[in-house]
């Protein structure tokens, strides 16, 4: 062979070996995974989990809320009148003119014995628009006027099954079917066909108008937007589910940088091998980050397997909770898609850090197995606290937008909370090399826990930093709930108790209701007047509701005065109401535990104290008393007394005026809420059977919301923080101590004792879990530092007063004792899995 | 032109104090289709020169050429193209890679070099067959004998048009049947062509050698032809003790 040989091969082959080479490489990689999959098992499993938990958790978020076109079937407009007259018939000729028409009838009926209600629909079966509001369990559809289909509930309720006579609607006729609005399982009713509802209550028509063609409906109509819809969620469940996608995947890449340094280590003498028959770097990079990437491709499809059966499994139990039938394949699948790709790239990234560091290890070291030594240098903290202090400024930048309300920085805030990260990734290394020269003097089995931790920082670094984001998140939501709630005058909290349903007067028409929606799919709102319902007819529906829930009725009275007042940099909101005697005595509140003198009762803990606080009123025209003049007052020091009696909620009367100060200041009021507190929570199908009845009454329903409180945050958050933690401390312990197991046999033939070889193992956990809560909650301390300290809407710093030391101190201490307890008890059986271990 | 010369070359380990000189000077020049055997009392360094007869590491002093081309000029890729191509190594103990069969080690070093799958597979079954491994290319290394697992090893030394073969204690760890058939193994690499440069402990191997180069302490202190018969070399090693 002569060098032209050579070269004019060389020249028809890729210099890097190309395809072949790499085929060749991953090959090899796949089949090391196939046999290897044990030690990979933890990174493999963080992976399946966080993926399947997102696919299930957004697919369950995504789906939670009732289906965008409820109520609307395939038609992209719909009204709704509530009786059968001339007025509506008009309407209906009208909309025929613009094309097809679909016309559903209900009439309410109660069920015999029961608060509940049932409808008598009549829908046609396979009408032009209704078909994904109506579907068939068994049976069929009623043919002719003679025939009726009914719900599952409305069969349990009459005891009534197919082929059996019912008379509804006063006439005899045969139950064909059992049917279901697929869109809304609390719906129970009777479906006939067309013509068969006597005297309809509620009437729909749904059509798709020509865009534009609306007004020919003429005035007296009002289009208007749905509460479902309007009460669109600001925060998209997608949205939410991606973010803590990210910042799991990041969490699980550095918990998996140890893993695959760990394995890396294992497999030195075979890569040495590879490079001795002429692999290249490149080759040998791809070998370790192809494995890290089957590891990333596997967890993903896994994930999706898990998180799919996950769903299917779940997907009944879902739908009865959701009230609404759900798609098998209903998945947020940007969502799923991107799980599945963000796995592969964090799985990616997490092993090509220890690929790199493998190339640097000279072949005849690694075919020796001998690893490169241990890093001695000096890991220098300036990178990470630089990155802190640009966080920090970044942070105060934001607050400091909007004139001190922090509104106008949401990308400075967002990239100083980012920053944040790489900041406690930089800065853990240098942590672990300072406990290790604290812990020079400590005992031996101290001294070497806290050298091995500095020494193989380059796998304990990374899951310190895992630890201390953990934290960093808990903390930070730790402390931003503490701020907020703590502040009494800008109330937050839950609005209601599960007991309590609040009645307050809506704007809504009484009459018609027409919904559009526009060329892009929104739904869109044309405002005409109509007439008002009277307080006497607000009055009576809201008896009527509470009636029908066998509840009491409290009504709120709302006084023309209201309160006023700032402490630190927030004022007060919500609404007052009267003290009345009826509601004193619904709460409980006896006239003798009233201080005589005080001006508000309030249940809000520590109203009383603020300073500053003052009440105005009057203003309406009213004679006033002596000393006041026609436009209203205002006491500048009221007496404020606080009864814990009161409800807390922020939508029920948790602070009132006394009629001590009603009578005082001529203060005058009017009901135009109500309060109905029940014995028991109430169930889904009550609230709903009450919004029916205030749909026709003028009158809004409001049920207690998901606004969770204070307390029930902080504590969930720092669950969340702890459990983080401990879960990376479970993952990487084992990998941090797996590098030193021969360290432990030797201890172990010279005489060492088990207690030493279990306090190994607890000093390990137990100070990656401290120097980890340190970390985050150092960090955490510092970013909310640095958005308050310009922020003067949220309360400046001194809203972090409230310090929540019961959280703070579980996540500081106690969660590194239960680590280094479960290390002490877990480091018993450490030997065997030594035995075990396969060198190579 | 030689196969593969070394120039003066020393290594030095460590620094300072713990300063070790583990080759010192050494001459060495290997013609095509020649086999040279190195022997020496452990830590002599005889390791040490065939890693950088190599380019598995790099000498502190001196230049290696192989086929004429000087590797100190050379980057990291173009070394590793010299050891896909050129250059075949065969270690003591361990040799395969435990996730490949067989043949896929054979023909990994013709992978690596862009050679599709099914014609690196053909070449390696062919250099399997030369050794009589053909029943056994799709057993896992695992799966082989010590004796069989060299004989593969030497058949990915040997695989593609290799010409260079550094084998370091091919029969250390096996006995002396199965070191005798390695060893007329390559020297039938070496009868068609390929230079070969074998360490070894055992004398009566290093006999079928062309060349023996004895080390001491780093230094090459004796270059002899071999004796005609294997008893003359097991009396010269008798009183000349390693
Ligand atoms: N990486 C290294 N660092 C420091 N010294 C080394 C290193 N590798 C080898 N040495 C030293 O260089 C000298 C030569 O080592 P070498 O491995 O070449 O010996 P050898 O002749 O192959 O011995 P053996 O017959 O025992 O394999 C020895 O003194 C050894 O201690
Ligand atoms: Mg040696």
């Amino acid at each position: 062979m002569t060098m032209d040989d050579v070269s004019l091969r060389a020249g028809r082959r890729t210099p890097g070996g190309g395809i072949p080479a790499r085929r060749a490489v991953t090959r090899w990689a796949w089949r090391l995974f196939r046999s290897e999959w044990r030690q990979q098992f933890l990174i493999l499993a963080l992976i399946t989990v966080a993926v399947a938990a997102t696919i299930l958790g957004s697919t369950v978020a995504v789906n939670n809320p009732p289906p965008k076109n409820a109520g609307f079937g395939t038609a992209q407009d719909s009204v709704s009148f509530a009786s059968y007259n001339q007025q509506t018939q008009s309407v209906i000729a009208k909309i025929k003119n613009l094309g097809t028409v679909q016309v559903i009838e209900n009439e309410t009926y109660s069920i015999p014995g029961s608060i509940n209600t049932y409808q008598l629909r009549s829908q046609a079966a396979h009408g032009p628009y209704g078909s994904p509001m109506l579907s068939l369990v068994s049976g069929h559809f009623p043919a002719n006027a003679n025939e009726v289909a009914v719900t599952h509930g409305v069969a349990g309720a009459f005891g009534l099954s197919v082929g059996q006579t019912w008379r509804v609607g006063g006439v005899e006729r045969q139950v064909v079917g059992i049917v279901e609005n697929p869109q809304s399982l609390l719906e129970e009713f009777a479906l006939v066909v067309p013509g068969q509802v006597p005297n309809p209550a509620q009437v729909t028509a749904l059509f798709d108008a020509p865009s534009g063609s609306l007004h020919s409906l003429g005035k007296g109509v009002q289009v208007n937007t749905p509460a479902s819809v309007a009460q669109s969620n600001p925060l998209n469940p997608e949205t939410i589910s991606l973010a803590a996608l990210v910042l799991g995947m990041l969490m699980i890449a550095l918990v998996s940088i140890g893993g695959f340094t760990v394995l890396a280590q294992r497999r030195m003498r075979s890569i040495g091998m590879l490079e001795s028959i002429g692999a290249t770097d490149r080759h040998v990079r791809l070998v370790v980050s192809a494995n890290g990437t089957v590891v990333g491709v596997v967890g993903a499809i896994l994930g999706f397997v898990i998180g799919f059966a996950g769903w299917l499994a779940y997907r009944p139990s879902f739908e009865q909770s959701a009230h609404h039938v759900v798609g098998m394949f209903a998945l947020p699948w940007i969502v799923v898609f991107a799980a599945m790709v963000l796995a592969v790239v964090a799985a990616y990234f997490a092993s090509s850090r220890p690929a790199r560091a493998v190339t640097r290890i000279p072949i005849v070291a690694a075919l020796s197995g001998r690893p490169a030594p241990p890093r001695q240098i000096h890991r220098s903290a300036v990178p990470g606290i630089v990155i802190i202090a640009a966080a920090f400024l970044l942070l105060g930048y934001a607050g400091g937008t909007g004139g001190g309300d922090g509104n106008g920085g949401t990308p400075e805030l967002l990239l100083g909370l980012v920053l944040l990260m790489p900041g406690l990734i930089l800065l853990a290394p240098f942590l672990l090399s300072l406990t290790e020269r604290v812990g020079r003097r400590a005992p031996i089995a101290t001294r070497l826990a806290l050298r091995d931790l500095a020494r193989f920082r380059a796998r304990s670094g990374s899951a310190l930093a895992a630890i201390s984001i953990g934290v960093l998140v808990a903390v930070i939501v730790v402390l931003a709930s503490a701020s907020r709630f703590s502040n009494v005058l800008d109330y937050a909290g839950p609005n209601l108790a599960s007991n309590q349903l609040a009645l307050h007067t809506a704007y809504a028409p009484r009459g018609s209701v027409i919904v559009h929606r526009n060329a892009k799919g929104q739904l869109v709102q044309q405002n005409v007047k109509v007439e008002s319902a009277t307080p006497a007819e607000l009055a009576a529906g809201a008896a009527q509701i509470a009636r029908g829930l066998g509840t009491q009725l409290i009504a709120l009275k709302s006084p023309n005065a209201n309160l006023s007042g700032t402490q630190g940099g927030r004022s007060w909101s919500g609404q007052i109401y009267v003290a009345t005697p009826q509601l004193l005595r619904a709460f409980g509140i006896k006239a003798s535990q009233i201080d005589p003198n005080a001006d508000v009762l309030t249940s809000r803990p520590g109203l009383s104290g603020v300073s500053g606080l003052h009440m105005d009123f009057g203003g309406n025209g009213q004679k006033q008393g002596p000393g006041q003049n026609s436009s209203g007052g205002s006491d500048q020091h009221p007496v404020i007394q606080e009864i814990s009696a009161l409800p807390a909620g922020t939508s029920a009367p948790n602070t009132v005026i006394t009629e001590y100060a009603m009578k005082k200041y001529h203060i005058s009021a009017g009901t135009s809420d109500w309060l109905i507190v029940g014995s028991q929570t109430f169930a889904a199908s009550q609230i709903s059977n009450a919004q029916l009845t205030a749909s026709t009454a003028q009158l809004s329903v409001e049920s207690r919301n998901d606004i969770p409180s204070g307390s029930t945050i902080i504590n969930y958050a720092t669950l969340f923080g702890i459990i983080i933690a401990l879960g990376v401390l479970a993952m990487s312990v084992g990998l941090v101590r797996s590098e030193t197991s021969s360290d432990l046999r030797t201890l172990a033939a010279t005489g060492a004792s088990s207690y030493t070889r279990r306090a190994l193992t607890a000093v390990t956990a137990g100070a990656l879990g401290f120097l980890g809560a340190l970390l985050g909650v150092g960090g955490g301390y510092i970013a909310m530092i640095g958005w308050l300290r310009s922020n003067s809407l949220n309360g400046g710093i001194s809203a972090l007063a409230n310090i929540p030391i019961g959280d703070l101190m579980l996540i500081l201490f106690g969660m590194p004792a239960i680590a280094a307890i479960v290390g002490w008890l877990f480091a018993s059986r450490e030997p065997a899995v030594m035995g075990r271990q396969p060198i190579e | 032109m030689s196969m593969l010369e070394l120039r003066h070359v020393s290594k030095k380990y460590g620094q300072g104090a713990n300063e070790v000189d583990a080759i010192t000077d050494i001459d060495l020049a290997v013609e095509r289709g020649s086999l040279v055997a190195i022997m020496g009392p452990s830590g002599s360094g005889k390791s040490t020169l065939l890693t950088i007869a190599g380019s598995l590491e790099e000498p502190t002093a001196g230049d290696v050429m192989i086929d004429g081309a000087s590797l100190s000029g050379m980057s990291r890729n173009e070394k590793a193209r010299l050891r896909r191509r050129s250059i075949g190594y065969v270690f003591q103990d361990f040799n395969l890679l435990k996730g490949l069969t067989a043949v896929e080690n054979v023909s990994l070093p013709l992978e690596l070099d862009g050679i599709s799958m099914k014609k690196a597979r053909a070449q390696g079954m062919a250099a399997l067959e030369g050794l009589g491994l053909t029943d056994r290319a799709d057993r896992f290394p695992d799966e082989l004998s010590g004796g069989e697992r060299q004989r593969v090893a030497i058949a990915r030394a040997v695989v593609g048009e290799r010409s260079l073969l550094l084998a370091d204690e091919p029969s250390g760890a096996l006995d002396s049947v199965n070191g005798e058939s390695v060893m007329r193994m390559i020297l039938a690499a070496c009868h068609g062509g390929v230079a070969a440069v074998v360490v070894t402990h055992d004398a009566k191997l290093a006999s079928w050698a062309d060349r023996v180069v004895f080390l001491r302490d780093g230094k090459a202190v004796d270059e002899t032809l071999p004796p005609p018969s294997p008893e003359a070399l097991l009396e010269s090693d008798v009183a000349n003790p390693s």
